[in-house]
């Protein structure tokens, strides 16, 4: 190969390369600008105040405009998420420290592709879980005429975000330095010491950041809330009310929405506050696992 | 054809560097596209199979996404009927008359809606005005029917589905926000099967077929409007001749440009070959009506 053709074969792969890589940065200013704009739209015929105060969701709603507000539905965004964490953080970081300090490898080389296989189950797949095993056994649990409740929907999303936490978290137990362990020890503490005070603490940037990227997958999550959480437009007051997440109310309506509508913009102004809900969860997740590589 | 969609909505959305997609989505000539409700997607489909098989030279292309994308994809000529399970609103029309789009409507079939309980649910036929104060909200519990006290769910579709604004329409109510919204008619199926005191609403297409019930567990009930004898959707009869008061007619919006094209599709769904398939789905066959 001469020179000349080397050349041209090294600018050649500069440029493969190159757009390969400003591609994903394009995609995510490009769906930016989308939401922004049809948000922007929205905004020209709903005031933003009505949009963030406002107590229903209801754009069908009886007189010359429906009702849109965000309120309800962030809510119960917030209200089954925060259930999955409640649900998912305790079990998480216990599995995480089983495997990471309590296991022999032969256990742990069986249990963590487990667990990642968990993440590996289809979203249907579990919201259909929802509504033939779990949604019948909170019911019956509880005495209620069906499941289909916020509660159904925690429970599932804690089976979904369980595989990130766990995996994040056993990566930042296991990279705590085995002299700091060693050194508890020398001191005379014991195993349960030695792991409360100075592993955990240690790993901590990692177990938050693992806590943080499985609640936006929670967050994010549609079509398991949508199946399990029966998605009534009320204002939910509690774990047993049905809910109606963001995610779930763009899934449903953007099949039926005429396009260039009030409604229509409505729903880009909701994606857009999801967008924005997720990326600020990824970024304070990303700048606190950034933490934990300081220390080495 | 959902690849070329796709494709086509996100560089309409301004994607533009998806162009590289283009060379899918540019075949347009010689088709016919259908595109809207989901309630009359599968009907859709089997009568264009059937007209398929003796108009061989025809392509068609047939795709749900609900009647609100189908009228939207007639507007930006990305269908040429538009399936629709509720009349055209006035936003829409202005839109398309803005756009200098003049469309013709067809009477595609008639359609009952067909209100389902748990078996085991002690009544058997509801007044409109029951029925009223149910999905307004205003009867919460069964005792305000006179029955044994259990809360009301109700089970049905989102509230701008064209069946969910039919049946806010026929009753006259503000629909209860407390309402459960599934995803599908299996679903509110499902639903009632699992709760001893719920209430849903179905095409009766999907739980009715020759005059018998296509599943247990669930009972559809008789309903009775003014001084006329309660009927159901369950005997045909009573819904050709208009006796059940829930029947809604679907419609196919059709581009008047697509007219000629469509013609003979249009011709082969009244026909009596079109009209028996309407028939074994559950539907009701413009002809049948007439009576």
């Amino acid at each position: 190969m001469n020179a000349k053709n080397r050349n041209r074969y090294d600018r050649l792969a500069t440029w493969f390369f190159g757009i390969n890589g400003w591609m994903g940065i394009a995609i995510l200013l490009g769906i930016f600008a989308m939401l922004v704009y049809n948000t922007i739209a929205f905004f020209a015929r709903v005031s933003p105040m009505d949009f963030i105060t406002n107590t229903q969701w209801n754009p069908g709603a009886e007189g010359p405009q429906g009702l849109y507000g965000l309120l309800p539905l962030l809510i119960s965004t917030l209200l089954v998420t925060f259930g999955a964490m409640i649900l998912a953080v305790p079990i998480g970081i216990g599995t995480a420290v089983f495997i990471s300090e309590y296991t022999n490898p032969r256990v742990k080389n069986i249990l963590k592709p487990a667990v990642e296989m968990l993440a590996a189950i289809p979203s249907v797949v579990i919201g259909f879980l929802g509504i033939v095993i779990i949604g019948p056994g909170i019911a019956g649990t509880f005495g209620l005429s069906n499941g289909l409740n916020a509660m159904n929907g925690a429970i599932l999303l804690a089976m979904m975000a369980l595989p990130t936490i766990i995996t994040v978290a056993e990566d930042a137990l296991h990279a705590v330095p085995a002299d700091l362990k060693e050194a508890s020890y020398g001191l005379g503490a014991g195993k349960w010491t030695t792991l409360y005070r100075v592993a955990i603490p240690a790993a901590r940037p990692g177990i938050i950041a693992g806590i943080m990227l499985g609640m936006g997958r929670a967050i994010g999550e549609t079509m398991t809330v949508l199946m399990a959480t029966g998605n009534a437009l009320s204002f939910p007051s509690g774990f047993f009310d049905s809910v109606r997440t963001i995610t779930a109310t763009i899934a449903i309506e953007l099949g039926e929405v005429p396009h260039q509508t009030t409604h229509y913009y409505g729903l880009f102004a909701l994606a857009l506050v999801l967008f924005l809900i997720t990326l600020a969860i990824n970024s304070i997740a990303d700048r606190i696992s950034h933490r934990i590589r300081q220390y080495h | 054809m959902p690849a070329g969609d796709t494709c086509r909505n996100m560089i309409s959305r301004g994607l533009i560097f998806l162009l590289l997609l283009l060379p899918a989505c540019t075949e347009r000539g010689g088709i016919l596209r259908i595109k809207g409700s989901d309630t009359e997607v599968n009907l859709s489909v089997l009568l264009c199979e059937a007209f398929y098989e003796k108009n061989p030279e025809m392509r068609i292309s047939v795709s749900g996404g609900g009647t609100g994308l189908g009228i939207a994809a007639l507007m930006n000529n990305l269908a040429d009927i538009a399936n629709a399970s509720r009349p055209i609103n006035g936003e829409e029309s202005t839109l398309l008359a803005n756009a200098g789009l003049p469309i013709d409507t067809f009477l595609f079939a008639w359609d009952a809606l067909a209100f389902v309980v748990h078996q085991d649910l002690p009544v058997d036929t509801l007044s409109i005005e029951q029925l009223a104060a149910i999905f307004s909200g205003n009867s919460d519990n069964w005792s305000k029917l006179g029955l044994p006290a259990k809360p009301i769910t109700i089970y049905g579709r989102q509230n701008n589905s064209g069946t969910h604004g039919y049946l806010r329409q026929r009753l006259g109510i503000v629909f209860s926000s407390a309402a459960r919204e599934m995803n599908g008619n299996a679903q509110i199926i499902e639903s009632v099967k699992q709760d001893a005191s719920g209430i849903g609403y179905v095409g009766a297409g999907y739980v009715v077929q020759e005059g018998k019930l296509t599943g247990t567990g669930y009972k559809i009930l008789h309903i009775k409007e003014g001084q006329a004898p309660a009927s159901s959707p369950v005997r045909v009869e009573s819904v050709t001749t208009g006796s059940y008061p829930f029947r809604r007619p679907l419609y196919q919006y059709i581009r008047r440009e697509a007219r000629e094209k469509a013609a003979p599709l249009l011709e082969f769904q009244r026909s009596a070959k079109g009209a028996a398939i309407i028939r074994a789905n559950g539907y009701f066959p413009y002809q049948d009506t007439l009576s």
